[in-house]
């Protein structure tokens, strides 16, 4: 109640409603957070990188990987409500892999996933962990890679997928403005991201010669975008040029009703 | 030509259509010195027929079902044909009513066109600003976007500083803690029945009164503007000698109707994006709220006043008695000059006023 | 036009000439705004008119013998993937490939007769329906018919 009264007496109208909409997401959030936000030590600084990852952008919350129950606070970390906590090393695979299969079972069949529990990396080695961010070609650098091996191999790799890369990140932008012109982008969306999930597995099992393989098969994947974009756009033309002649059609009834005014003047 | 005339001289014997030409159209004469402001009423007209029709024509695909609405709209906008055009036509046109009222009532303002006996006029008038502010503001929520969902959240909480019962108010306009569905179902029974029909009444009402009372005299280029009503009785100002209203001043109406059809088109076709922020195209997400939610254009100074005093009570009660000042304004300014040049009090209160209006806009906008 | 009013002109050559102005404005008003309603009402017209289903008659055939029992069939139907299987017990299903997640291939395990997404380990029947994971809605179901050997999606 007092921080209601106190946000009311020092915060403007905005703030008061950003509260309240804090407030009800508080309703809805897992109670992991009340302990873990308070928490110094290791336990407490997993919560912001979480709030910054990807998996927060998406609603992805605590119990999701780490299981337990995130609406009771005295038994949410209790093994008996699925609770699991942190993955041993040969376990993060497998606990990563509950969500994102394909990756998993591309990853396991790799030289990385081979070598696992033997000095080969796991999933937390490139992507972190709870900082997690929507992958993107930049984890591929000297410094990750030359931790365990030389990077060659890995910068050849690169280069094998650089290029469809840009255009998935290109199209991607391009969606993203036409969805805030109201262009329904949904369906281009899913197809964008299937094609995305399908390069980004490839490339897990580090072979340059397969992501070269591949890479025409996206490539068309990503044309038929593109024409869908291209026709967006020959659509705009259009309204445009009509749009041209009703403005146009608008000022010349208004020209020729002002003549017509004047004869009785 | 003579099967038309025939029509019309079947017509005229039967109900006396010419008496009524000659009384209401070729006959209505209107001040020699009229100027294109006295259009804004026709242009406003001929709006709000189009949001009626395009509201229609909404209604056809249109689902008022919070978990069906926004796909309903995106379907309008991307899948039907010429959707695109009926929304932005209903959405643009939303701004511009709201636009043109203003030039509407400035006019009136300026003119000394409120003094009386024209008060009634006045008061139809605000009346029907305040309810095309309500249409605007139940219309927002309809497309549950995100945008609408949160300026309906902003707009709605404000009037929970009224003290005792503000509270309650709220809940009851929202019909329930929360916006929700169920404001999602008072807000469209609202919009689409109850507000219109109102506003269709009031318009009645408005045009009734001017004819009652006549066409007022612009005061510019005159050498005596004062009012010479003295509330001696009631009296029907006439212009003898005037420019008829059919056909001269319905071509003048006529001219200013085309010029706002192309600037509005222009609107639609050229910068169809200007009233629509990236948030009216994400479905409303009651656990997120946008990083600047922003109320339309012309709830900004009242968004903007809200803020700034200490107090939100004290925020809304200025700009009650604001509302209040305008809306009873003929009733407090009554002196008889009309030349707003011949009113140095009301000339540095009504530009002081529009400039503090337009400066909370912008600051508004930008804080 | 109506010319019921006088006009102010002087002489007798001024109301001419108006007259013939105003006849003139008047043609070329009323085609204007002949042409103004009839772009009005053909976006009106085209906004009720019945919908054509998007029915592009693309029907996709594919030969009995090439689905055996237990196994599945991906092909493009209307420029996305689609998916026939046919079960252990006989029936057959066509469906639509696409996860309802985000747009992923579903991928057939043939051993437990359901699909998986890869993407975020979306489950559903071999009906489609969804088991677990994130997918909000089951996979699109397709009609399909059996004549003379072959399956005809569509």
């Amino acid at each position: 109640m007092n921080i209601r009264q106190l946000t009311c007496r020092c915060l403007p109208l905005l703030l008061t409603l950003l509260f309240q909409a804090v407030s009800v997401a508080a309703q809805n959030r897992p109670v992991c957070l009340q302990c873990h936000e308070s928490q110094t030590g290791r336990g407490g600084a997993v919560v912001k990188p979480w709030q910054g990852s990807v998996h927060a952008e998406n609603g992805i919350g605590c119990q999701n990987c780490h299981g337990g129950d995130p609406n009771d606070p005295v038994n949410a970390m209790d093994p008996s409500r699925g609770f699991l906590g942190v993955p041993g090393e040969t376990a993060i695979p497998s606990f990563c892999g509950r969500c994102h299969v394909g990756i998993r079972d591309e990853y396991l069949q790799s030289a990385h996933g081979r070598a696992l529990g033997r000095g080969g990396p796991t999933c937390v080695t490139c992507h972190g962990s709870h900082d997690v961010k929507r992958a993107t070609l930049s984890i591929i650098n000297e410094k990750n890679c030359a931790r365990c091996h030389a990077y060659a191999p890995a910068a050849e790799l690169k280069n094998a997928m650089v290029q469809t890369e840009k255009r998935i990140e290109t199209i991607d932008e391009r969606l993203k403005v036409y969805k805030g012109e109201g262009v329904d982008t949904e369906a281009r969306e899913k197809a964008l991201f299937s094609t995305r999930n399908r390069y980004h597995r490839l490339f897990h099992e580090v072979d340059t010669a397969k992501v070269t393989g591949e890479s025409a098969q996206i490539d068309a994947e990503l044309d038929k975008i593109q024409q869908d974009f291209g026709r967006i756009n020959a659509e705009r033309q259009k309204r445009k040029i009509i749009g041209a002649g009703a403005v146009s059609g608008a000022f010349l009834a208004a020209l020729f009703f002002h003549l017509l005014r004047k004869t009785y003047d | 030509m003579s099967f038309l005339k025939r029509i019309y001289r079947w017509i005229d014997v039967r109900i006396g259509a010419g008496e009524l030409v000659e009384k209401e159209l070729t006959g209505y004469l209107l001040p020699r010195n009229i100027n294109v402001w006295y259009s804004m009423g026709s242009i406003l007209l001929v709006i709000f027929t189009i949001q009626v029709a395009t509201g229609i024509l909404l209604l056809v695909y249109y689902v008022p079902d919070a978990d069906k609405a926004f796909h309903s709209i995106t379907f309008i906008m991307n899948n039907v044909p010429f959707g695109w055009l009926i929304r932005l036509c209903h959405a643009v046109g939303s701004n511009m009513m709201v636009l043109i009222l203003f030039c509407h009532m400035l006019s009136v303002l300026f003119m000394g066109s409120y003094k009386s006996p024209r008060e009634l006029n006045w008061l139809s008038g605000f009346t029907l600003f305040l309810l095309v502010l309500a249409l605007s503001l139940t219309g927002y929520l309809l497309p549950w976007s995100q945008l609408s969902f949160w300026a309906t959240t902003v707009a709605t909480n404000s009037v929970g500083a009224i003290p005792y019962v503000g509270g309650f108010l709220v809940e009851f306009l929202r019909g329930g803690k929360l916006v929700g569905p169920a404001t999602l179902g008072r807000f469209f029974a609202l919009h689409v029945v109850l507000i219109p029909s109102t506003i269709a009444a009031v318009i009645g009402a408005h045009l009734f009164f001017l004819q009652r009372t006549g066409v007022s005299t612009p005061p510019f280029g005159l050498d005596d503007s004062k009012n010479r009503w003295q509330g001696e009785g009631y009296r029907y100002e006439s212009h003898p000698g005037g420019i008829p209203f059919f056909p001269n001043y319905v071509l003048q109406d006529m001219t200013s109707i085309a010029v706002y059809f192309a600037f509005f088109l222009g609107v639609i076709f050229f910068a169809p994006h200007v009233f629509f922020p990236a948030d009216a195209f994400v479905p409303a997400n009651p656990f997120q709220t946008p990083d600047h939610i922003k109320p339309e254009w012309y709830f900004l100074a009242n968004y903007q006043t809200l803020k700034i005093f200490p107090s939100e009570f004290l925020g809304l009660a200025v700009q009650g008695a604001v509302t209040a000042f305008l809306a009873l304004l003929p009733f407090i300014d009554r002196g008889a000059e009309k030349h707003p040049l011949k009113r140095p009090l009301f000339m540095v209160c009504a530009v002081g006023g529009i400039l503090l209006y337009l400066a909370l806009m912008i600051w508004g906008h930008y804080s | 036009m109506s010319q019921t009013s006088a006009t102010t002109g002087d002489g007798q050559g001024d109301f001419k000439l108006a007259k013939e102005r105003r006849a003139f404005l008047g043609a070329c008003l009323g085609a204007l705004l002949a042409a103004g309603a009839g772009a009005a009402a053909y976006p009106v017209f085209r906004y009720l008119a019945p919908r054509q289903k998007a029915d592009n008659g693309q029907k996709v055939e594919i030969p009995e013998a090439e689905l055996t029992a237990g196994n599945a069939k991906y092909f493009e139907y209307q420029g996305k993937a689609a998916v026939l299987i046919r079960k252990k017990n006989g029936d057959l299903v066509a469906l639509s490939a696409v996860c309802t997640h985000l747009g992923c291939v579903v991928q057939w395990q043939k051993a437990n007769e359901q699909f998986l997404c890869p993407c975020h380990g979306g489950l559903y029947t071999a009906d489609g329906t969804v088991i677990s994971g994130p997918p909000p809605k089951p996979l699109e179901k397709l009609s399909f018919v059996v004549a003379n050997g072959k399956i005809i999606v569509g």
